[in-house]
């Protein structure tokens, strides 16, 4: 399948990219490791004149602890860089899990982070990931730049609150500390997951004082289920396994799952509940480990 | 307000299996496009065309890549290796040998892409457990063997010291 015809623009910063997607509204869009947007491109899903390569501005690239203990991934970072960076392996080892499971090594080698959630697949094990970690976007144009929660981006199916001449510049994830934990499990039978649960959980004193519980790809769009987390809260050691219990009805509850290639709505809101428990399960580990 | 515009050509300037290639390209042209139509090396197949199937497997600057739906011109300034490039004088790679051995293809059409995902992996990693082996080339499709000879042949390939 070809290619439609397009003009390759390649600027070196965020002032003359979004320029250039202001110039030709419509007909212009950013361009990274193009693993959505050349397949959406050769299928005919959509067209654009005008692709606006984001690659070579510096402004997206890196991976970096920030003053607090923030970490800084560029947009353009891509899976494979995440799965193999020290810090992120430090940091966040189940992010680097969840990197190294995402689609294929060719996907991973190409497809970044900012283009994994600027198309706001329902299908994106990151998003969940930073969901659950409480992750911070930076936006960038000609006119500035600001700041959301991950939560805001992402609006809906292959939806975000970015503008078009608008730039993702990177992603922020808060401290990784002692009494912390991630986890992340996912199930696939084809490329795409069918399910995914991210959890993060912070422990005081032995209780679960905070946790946060995110679900993708079983539901229209990747979304944090602010129940479930608080039905974590509280529980330490022994009734650990009752709350989880707990919580896994929580979230077959208030997930809306849908039919699909992957199975029945019923059939995804129990891989839902399973998932969460494995995910639960390893972010307490993290967090209690001495 | 149709507007005729012309066609933008750019510059593509890399290394494909060690030799220096120039070429004037559309931007749309596939790196399996160049490849195959304007390179002559048709040893790299297209198949899904999805990035899914893995039969397109090129290295670029060592890494496996899905040449059926990579820019050309990604590989501007980089060095880009096609099954072509394994074999040199005409003396396979210890791989390569593996794959004839355990009769790891039947009709080849994933061949080219195996061979170039799992150089990849043993250029890597020296020491590769079965999981090592099925991880890396969990995307690439294959119709006919059922796996379990080619992972046998990559495992092979590692023990002789590739
Ligand atoms: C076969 C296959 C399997 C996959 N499996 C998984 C999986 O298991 N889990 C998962 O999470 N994902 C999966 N994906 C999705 C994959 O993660 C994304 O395709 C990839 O990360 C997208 O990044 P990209 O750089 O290729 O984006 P592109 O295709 O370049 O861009 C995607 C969209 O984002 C916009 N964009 C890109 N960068 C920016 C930026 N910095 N600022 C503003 N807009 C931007 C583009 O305009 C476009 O609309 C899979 C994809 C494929 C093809
Ligand atoms: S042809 Fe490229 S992955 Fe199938
Ligand atoms: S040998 Fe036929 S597809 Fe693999």
């Amino acid at each position: 399948m070809t290619i439609p015809r397009f003009e390759l623009h390649v600027p070196t910063s965020v002032a003359e990219a979004s320029e250039l997607l202001r110039r030709y509204p419509g007909e212009a869009v950013p361009y990274a490791g193009g693993t959505e947007l050349l397949q959406t491109m050769k299928l005919g899903l959509a067209s654009f004149e005008h692709l606006v390569d984001v690659k070579r501005i510096p402004a997206l690239a890196g991976i970096a602890v920030q003053p607090g203990g923030w970490l800084r991934i560029g947009a353009t970072t891509t899976h494979r860089e995440i799965e193999r960076s020290a810090l992120v392996g430090e940091r966040l080892p189940a992010l680097r899990l969840l990197e190294r499971q995402v689609a294929n090594v060719r996907v991973r080698n190409t497809g970044t982070l900012g283009g994994n959630l600027c198309f706001a697949e329902p299908h994106s094990d990151p998003a969940a990931f930073l969901l659950a970690a409480g992750a911070r976007v930076r936006l960038g144009s000609a006119e500035g730049e600001r700041e959301l929660d991950v939560d805001a981006f992402i609006a809906g199916p292959l939806f975000t609150d970015r503008a078009p001449d608008e730039l993702l510049l990177d992603v922020r994830v808060p401290p990784a500390r002692p009494g912390r934990g991630h986890g992340f499990a996912k199930l696939a039978f084809f490329e795409r997951p069918a399910a995914s649960v991210a959890c993060r959980i912070d422990v005081a004193e032995g209780a679960i004082a905070d946790a946060r519980v995110a679900v993708a790809s079983a539901c229209e769009s990747p979304v944090l289920l602010e129940r479930v987390g608080q039905t974590l809260v509280g529980a330490r050691g022994a009734d650990l396994d009752d709350a989880l219990g707990a919580a896994v009805e929580a979230a077959r509850h208030d997930v809306e799952t849908f039919d699909d290639v992957n199975g029945s709505a019923d059939y995804k809101r129990h891989l839902v509940g399973l998932l969460l428990r494995a995910a639960a399960t390893s972010a307490y580990e993290e967090a209690t480990r001495a | 307000m149709p507007e005729s515009r012309t066609i933008q050509l750019v510059d593509l300037a890399c290394t494909v299996n060690g030799r220096n290639v120039a070429l004037r390209i559309e931007p749309r042209e596939t790196l399996a496009d160049v490849l195959r139509e304007r390179l002559g090396l048709t040893g790299t197949k297209v198949s899904c065309d999805a990035q899914v199937c893995g039969a397109c497997t090129v290295l670029l600057d060592g890494q496996p890549v899905s040449s059926c739906t990579l820019l050309a011109v990604e590989a501007s300034g980089r060095a880009v290796r096609t099954v072509e490039g394994l074999a040199r004088d005409g003396s396979l790679t210890p791989l390569q040998e593996a794959f004839i051995e355990h009769a790891a293809f039947q009709c080849g059409f994933c061949t080219s892409g195996m061979l170039m995902a799992a150089t990849a992996l043993l250029e890597e990693q020296r020491h590769l457990s079965r999981e090592d082996v099925v991880h890396a080339l969990e995307g690439n499709v294959c119709r006919c063997t059922g796996y379990v000879p080619i992972v046998d042949a990559v495992l092979a390939a590692a023990e002789a010291g590739q």
